[in-house]
């Protein structure tokens, strides 16, 4: 049982990294956008694929996802400010399908459908008691930089820009800056997550990354409580354990699977019923 | 030209449910994310009558329709309408969770196997270089009388003329004894009705699996964005557009070096989307409300 | 069914807490995709595995112990296979698992089993990764260079030298794909398309394969009702070029939904899987047809049989495990033919059969050998 709750701790640590990245940008700076996983993707994708098809050093690795890391997050970020945001939640959903088609159909590169194996763990560590204590450490440094951030003028900033863009660019504060920012802070926790998740899990597939995935991050953010750090901590702990816990209730079989969404489904709505203030939030009049 | 025959097949059906859906997103700016849904649950319904309990086949296109309507019209009351006057961004995630809610619906009733409510082949006709069956002529006409009778209705009939008055400017509409809130409701249960027609479709033409339902909602986003912002005619355009885009994109060797294969093929839908984003936000065949 | 099946394993259970010689019971564990776009794969493999164990159970168990199923979903994805490993092999610490299904399932699950030393056996992973997935790792679907081996033979022996290959891109289909290219001389294959998983309207590759001289298409897809439908538009538009595929065509259910378009199409697989078995009636009278096809519920019917057989052996010997019974197995009588594991636990053994549609019935019309 603790081998199995220890599997969970890892699980919900590294999904924590990239709910608090996203958090920035969809929970404080209200920005809604669909692109988290896109940059996991790339950021997975681009650090394995050299180190396992290529043969090369996971720091030439690392410099490689951290490159095409960049150059998606700039993307995200300039094209949040071009489009209104109807139209940038759209782009973030359908820029994600393709990112997958991509995967799924650029065999030569990403094999596809069959994803990569036995990515290797290097100085990580083998046994899942110490992957746990390390990704629980990641996530703790990983939750203290983001507090300091918190309390830091950026953030201020960031709030400022979501409750009144003219104003608050009218005071000084750049937009294409603080959204650049915001969006680097989330390809953060896409990197933290591409560099422990897939050696824990041992493959890279495209499966792992599909739609269904990015909603469940929404779910983390808006029922802790969009912009709140400790809150979207907590409900993305809550949410995982709660996911791998339901194996635990013994329902048929056959009505697993349309009890998990009911169960999903029922949590994200009665989530958004609770801060339908909060989410998007009215601008003050005065 | 039989792409293009292909293309018109796929189109009228994405021509449906954008055209319901453009209506949706141009007057409330509402995003429905569980249309695909309510297009499974007309198709279903359909095939549940037509199948399981031999009702007379336009009986149940009628009942499968009508269903639609009915889901709509709950949907609206619980989903949209306590949050789309806080902010309009609300429903796009109380309808993501429905969409999940409804999967596990149709899921538990209707299992995963594949459901067809005419299986078998059809016959074909052919000429000049075409095949095409009976049935998809049928469809594809019916599509379109549906489609000339939203306009009549909106253009000729009182009726009509209030819900266009309620597009171009609510709070007037109000002000001149409209219902809004009532119109709100109608346009949204119309859409419900399209897409429930489009289920019915592919139920016809092909086979109904639960896990369609996101594809077919995507695909009318497309058509939606590129048509322009509550502009159902360049919605529905669209949607043949991107139809036969798909249908003559792939395959092809482009600038003979560049080859777009299959697995591409929903992709083109998405391309679709994202450039028009970037270079006419506003679609193609913008209708500016006028202002005086 | 399941309510039955349930009533039955109350009774047992209280019959064997009455019994003088009560023991605990055998688990049998199962990773397989309860949930998501593949359940219905899920749905048929959990299904034979009730079934078997039903009669199992009914026969004596294990040296008296009665078989409990313990199942776990994988949803045919990593994350959510190794969940389900680390769940019934940490948690409920089950005797053996009969899965994963998904090649992504068994892959991401090996780690996990491997250090449980538990025995796994798949009946449907087909992807190359799974033969050095681990020493625990055992499965009774064949690798798919050897069926591709006997289908390449079968297009040289006839003389087909254009070839058009549709493929469904999942790991099932991508996989037998690079094997079968790998067999093909390079200009044999003229037409190679991947299709999204789950496509059911192939008009458009359809209109390009008209323009096409090719000699045989062979429909690489992951259903029955896929292949069908496939094949309903192939020749919807008038092509009358013949059509060869793999064990998902071989059922009873292609014909039902392809009805005469499907005649002459033939298709490579294991000898006796098929039309017109007792194991097909029978899983057909309790569950209705299969979903994904009669192919894997025959591989799963003899994998979970062998589990089975592995583990009343081993519980009457105290040396012998599980893995040593599978490694020293000589030969198996199973379903789809007489097998046996070699040292990488890939199954060894299966010969093919070329079948035919005539008069709206699977037919086996030849023989084909392959070298090994």
């Amino acid at each position: 049982m603790i081998q199995f709750l220890l599997h969970v701790l890892v699980i919900s640590s590294v999904t924590s990294c990239v709910t608090l990245g996203y958090n920035f940008v969809f929970g404080k700076g209200k920005i809604l956008h669909f692109g988290q996983l896109v940059q996991t993707m790339v950021a997975a994708y681009g650090l394995w694929v050299p180190i396992t098809q290529y043969g090369q050093p996971f720091f030439v690795g690392l410099c490689i996802s951290i490159s095409l890391l960049l150059i998606v997050t700039l993307l995200l970020s300039w094209l949040s400010m071009r489009l209104e945001p109807d139209g940038y939640g759209v782009l973030s959903i359908a820029l994600h399908l393709i990112i997958i088609a991509i995967v799924l159909n650029w065999n030569s590169v990403t094999r596809g459908a069959l994803g990569i194996p036995k990515i290797p763990r290097g100085i990580l560590p083998s046994t899942t008691f110490g992957y746990a204590i390390v990704c629980v450490a990641v996530l703790a440094a990983w939750v203290f930089f983001l507090w300091r951030v918190d309390k830091g003028s950026f953030s201020r900033n960031l709030s400022a820009l979501s409750e009144n863009e003219w104003h608050a660019q009218s005071l000084g504060v750049s937009r294409a800056r603080v959204h650049a920012i915001a969006f680097s802070i989330a390809s953060g926790g896409s990197l933290i997550s591409s560099i422990l998740f897939s050696p824990y899990q041992g493959l890279l597939t495209p499966s792992d990354f599909h739609f269904p995935q990015m909603i469940f991050y929404v779910m983390c953010v808006v029922a802790g409580g969009p912009g709140k750090l400790w809150g979207v901590l907590g409900a993305t702990t809550a949410l995982v354990f709660l996911r791998e816990g339901i194996r635990f209730v013994s329902i048929s079989p056959s009505y697993i699977g349309p009890v998990q969404l009911l169960l999903f489904g029922a949590i994200l709505f009665i989530s958004v019923w609770i801060r339908r203030d909060t989410v998007f939030p009215k601008e003050r009049k005065i | 030209m039989q792409l293009v025959i292909n293309a018109f097949i796929a189109g009228s059906l994405a021509a449906l449910i954008a055209g319901g859906l453009a209506f949706v997103y141009g007057i409330l700016g509402v995003f429905n994310l569980a249309l695909g849904q309510i297009a499974l649950i007309g198709g279903y319904t359909t095939w549940w009558l037509y199948q399981v309990h031999s009702v007379p086949l336009p009986v149940s296109i009628i009942c499968g329709m009508a269903f639609g309507a009915l889901v709509s019209w709950l949907i609206f009351e619980v989903f949209i309408n306590p949050f789309y006057k806080r902010h309009r961004f609300l429903p796009l995630v109380t309808t993501i969770a429905l969409s999940m809610i409804l999967d596990a619906v149709i899921l538990m009733v209707f299992r995963e196997r594949p459901r067809s409510i005419l299986p078998g082949v059809k016959e074909q006709i052919s000429g000049f270089g075409i095949t095409i069956s009976p049935v998809q002529i049928v469809m594809i006409c019916t599509t379109l009388v549906f489609l000339f009778l939203l306009a009549y209705f909106l253009h000729s009939t009182s009726f009509g003329r209030k819900i266009r008055a309620v597009t171009q400017n609510d709070i007037a509409a109000s002000s001149l004894g409209i219902r809004s809130g009532l119109m709100h409701r109608i346009i949204f249960i119309i859409s419900g009705v399209l897409a429930a027609a489009g289920g019915i479709y592919i139920g016809i033409d092909t086979s109904l699996t639960p896990v369609l339902a996101f594809s077919l909602t995507i695909k009318a986003y497309a058509a939606i964005i590129a048509g322009g912002k509550g502009n159902i005619w360049g919605a529905i355009l669209c949607a043949y557009l991107i139809s036969l885009l798909e249908q003559f994109a792939i395959g092809v060797h482009w600038f003979g070096t560049f080859y777009i294969s299959a697995g591409y093929q929903q992709t083109v839908a998405l391309l679709v989307i994202i450039l028009f984003l970037l270079w006419k936000p506003n679609g193609l065949f913008v209708s500016s409300s006028r202002k005086a | 069914m399941k309510k039955l099946f349930s009533i039955g394993v109350v009774c047992a259970a209280v019959m064997a807490a009455c019994s003088p010689a009560s023991q605990e019971p055998v688990k049998i564990g199962y990773i397989g995709p309860l949930t998501g776009d593949f359940s219905g794969l899920g749905s048929d493999t959990l299904n034979t595995l009730e079934m078997v164990v039903e009669e199992r159970n009914a026969a004596g168990g294990v040296n008296g112990r009665e078989i409990v199923i313990v199942p776990a979903d994988g949803r045919c994805n990593g994350s959510d296979a190794a969940s389900a490993a680390q769940k019934i092999v940490n948690v409920d610490q089950v005797d053996v698992i009969f899965g994963g299904m998904c090649s992504g399932e068994t892959l991401a699950a090996a780690p996990i089993i491997e250090v449980g030393e538990i025995v796994a056996l798949s009946p449907i992973s087909s992807s190359p990764d799974v033969t050095d997935a681990g020493e625990y790792i055992f499965r009774n679907y064949p690798n798919d260079a050897l069926k591709s081996t006997a289908m390449a033979g079968y297009f040289a022996s006839e003389e087909y030298t254009k070839v058009a290959i549709i493929t469904e891109n999942t790991d099932f289909g991508s996989a037998f794909r690079d094997a079968i290219k790998a067999e093909l001389p390079e200009d044999v294959v003229v037409f190679d398309e991947v299709v999204e998983p789950g496509t059911k309207d192939f008009r458009t590759l359809v209109t390009r394969l008209k323009d096409l001289d090719f000699d045989v298409v062979f429909p690489n897809l992951q259903t029955p009702a896929n292949i069908a439908a496939f094949m309903q538009q192939l020749r919807e538009q008038g092509l009358e070029q013949p059509a060869v595929s793999h064990d998902v065509a071989d059922t009873a259910e292609l014909i039902t939904i392809g009805l005469e378009e499907v005649d002459g199409m033939r298709a490579i697989n294991v000898p006796s899987v098929g039309v017109g078995t007792e194991l097909e009636a029978k899983f057909i009278e309790k569950f209705g047809d299969p979903v994904m096809g009669i192919p894997f519920v025959s591989h799963s019917y003899d994998a979970v049989n062998l589990l089975i057989d592995a583990l009343i052996a081993a519980d009457l010997d105290e040396e012998l495990t599980v893995r040593d019974y599978l490694n020293d197995l000589e030969v198996y009588n199973g379903v789809v033919g007489d097998f046996s594991f070699d040292e990488n636990g890939d199954v060894v053994g299966i010969s093919y059969a070329l079948k035919e549609v005539k008069d709206g019935e699977w037919v086996t019309i030849a023989d084909i050998s392959i070298d090994q």
